[in-house]
């Protein structure tokens, strides 16, 4: 590094830390008197209860999204095209589409006059369940296109040759196209399970119970500011950095071969 | 082998790959298929090795008619071996898993046993060497000669094999055609496609020219070579004998 350059990062981190400091500074002179830690102590069951919950939405939405994944995948590469056509068409109407509006949509207008009273009688939380299913159809979408790309790189040669070694077409995708089409994809893929995680917190306009409808919640009991907001993002950070390294990390790994 | 093709027809779009052939061979260890490229040899081996299916015309393979279905093709191709020009392993197996993996799921041998075959296989070739490797850390010559260890590993009834040195340099030719030739001397029936006249001459007990999807000339080597009858024929030789 030359000398100027060197200068030059000093500066620029310089008037960073102060423009943070001021900041900060300026926010915690305004709301200082205002806040109070030991309210989200209060609250932590709710926090934690709501973190964890979102946690199980996330895992199930993320198993749900792989499903519906591969199913979209498979349905837009299906012989039949009366299949490809009416999986193209719903991708393209869940892809062009907020999640926002799925939820309320599929909540209200679809799912709930038509599950909620079955679901309730067994005793299962009809909310979680449709929220999850209907996350899961939504990042499933997007998934299901990731896959589609990862599966149409593999050569057409790489087909023959499976089926020359006497292969069946279950077999071929097993053995031969999946494994090499997921080291393409698992970069985009990590992606994909980031966005989901942060998705997530969409599903409390349904009133799912999750993380960001429990400090919501929190917050407007409490009149709370900061301390309802700043644990509220750790919270999410927690969950998504992880998933945000192993993507790095796989995008490193593989970026060599093949 | 015994092999007897009637009226074989097989389109691609306006292109006729197989125009009507008829091919009939009572008993030939290794048929060579030769002729100018886009004349139907790659078509005709990819229809006989079950790869392709004819639009119409029959097929007997010693004795049994090929079934068009594709169960029926799929254990058509399992009791034979195919190669083609390139590309023919899996990327992201090592060679020895290349041919460990079909042994296990296509032929059902237990892991032991499909690792034992392997070996042997990869041994016969003097392969062993490189069993650990991936494909990419294989030459051209290498990966035809695994390749053609994993056709060869479940003891396929026909091997056939499309253009296999085509997309070889000179010293890797040679040395895949000398493992051809060996497993021709062991008893292997092949139907091979090719470029090479010296080697089609020297492993083949019958030739086939094949010209614009028909066969146009099939004789044993030393009349093929030497006397063609067919016009187009003695026109081909002319043009690749000359340099």
């Amino acid at each position: 590094m030359s000398r100027r350059h060197t200068l030059g990062n000093v500066a620029v981190a310089l008037a960073l830390v102060l423009l943070f400091g001021w900041l900060c500074t300026t926010v915690f002179a305004l709301l200082g008197t205002q806040t109070d830690w030991s309210k989200a102590w209060e609250y932590r069951e709710t926090l934690w209860r709501g973190w964890w919950m979102t946690l199980e939405i996330s895992l199930a939405a993320l198993v749900g999204s792989v499903f519906f994944g591969l199913l979209f995948m498979l349905g837009q590469r299906s012989p039949l095209v009366v299949v490809r056509w009416t999986c193209r068409a719903f991708l393209e109407f869940v892809r062009d589409t907020p999640l926002l509006v799925h939820l309320l949509f599929g909540y209200f207008v679809i799912f709930a006059p038509l599950m909620s009273r079955p679901l309730g009688d067994r005793g299962w939380d009809d909310k979680w369940m449709i929220g999850v299913l209907l996350l899961s159809v939504f990042e499933g979408a997007y998934l299901g296109e990731i896959l589609r790309g990862g599966v149409e790189s593999i050569p057409k040669t790489q087909w023959e040759s499976a089926r020359a070694v006497g292969f069946s077409r279950v077999q071929i995708y097993r053995y031969v196209i999946f494994p090499q089409a997921l080291r393409r994809v698992l970069p985009a893929m990590a992606g994909l399970f980031v966005s989901l995680i942060k998705d997530s917190s969409l599903l409390n306009v349904i009133g799912v119970a999750e993380y960001f409808y429990n400090t919501k919640n929190f917050i407007s009991r409490s009149y709370a500011g900061l301390e309802g907001y700043v644990p509220l993002a750790l919270g999410y950070l927690i969950l998504t950095l992880p998933v945000a390294w192993l993507s790095h990390w796989l995008e490193k790994r593989f970026r060599h071969e093949t | 082998m015994k092999l007897e093709v009637t009226d074989l027809t097989k389109r691609y779009g306006k292109t006729i790959a197989a125009d009507g052939l008829n091919l009939s061979l009572e008993s030939a260890r290794v048929l060579v298929l030769i002729g100018p490229s886009g004349g139907g040899k790659s078509t005709l081996l990819r229809l006989l090795g079950g790869l392709e299916t004819a639009d119409s015309g029959r097929i007997v393979m010693n004795g049994f008619p090929l079934d068009p279905q594709e169960d029926a093709l799929q254990a058509y191709r399992r009791r034979n071996g195919f190669l083609f020009q390139q590309f023919n392993l899996f990327p992201h197996l090592t060679a020895l898993r290349n041919i460990v993996l079909p042994l296990e799921k296509v032929h059902g041998h237990p892991p032991a046993q499909a690792l034992a075959m392997a070996e042997q296989a990869l041994a016969r070739f003097s392969l062993l060497d490189h069993a650990a490797k991936l494909p990419s850390q294989l030459s051209g010559g290498q990966q035809q000669r695994v390749g053609i260890a994993r056709a060869v590993a479940h003891q396929p009834d026909v091997l056939f094999l499309d253009e296999p040195t085509s997309a070889l340099d000179p010293e890797m030719t040679a040395e895949v055609l000398g493992l051809i030739e060996k497993l021709a001397a062991a008893g292997q029936d092949i139907i091979l496609s090719t470029h090479e006249m010296g080697f089609a001459r020297a492993v083949a007990n019958q030739v086939a020219f094949v010209s614009a999807g028909k066969i146009e000339e099939l004789a044993v080597p030393e009349l093929l070579f030497t006397a063609p009858k067919s016009p187009l024929c003695q026109k081909f030789f002319s043009r690749v004998m000359r340099y």
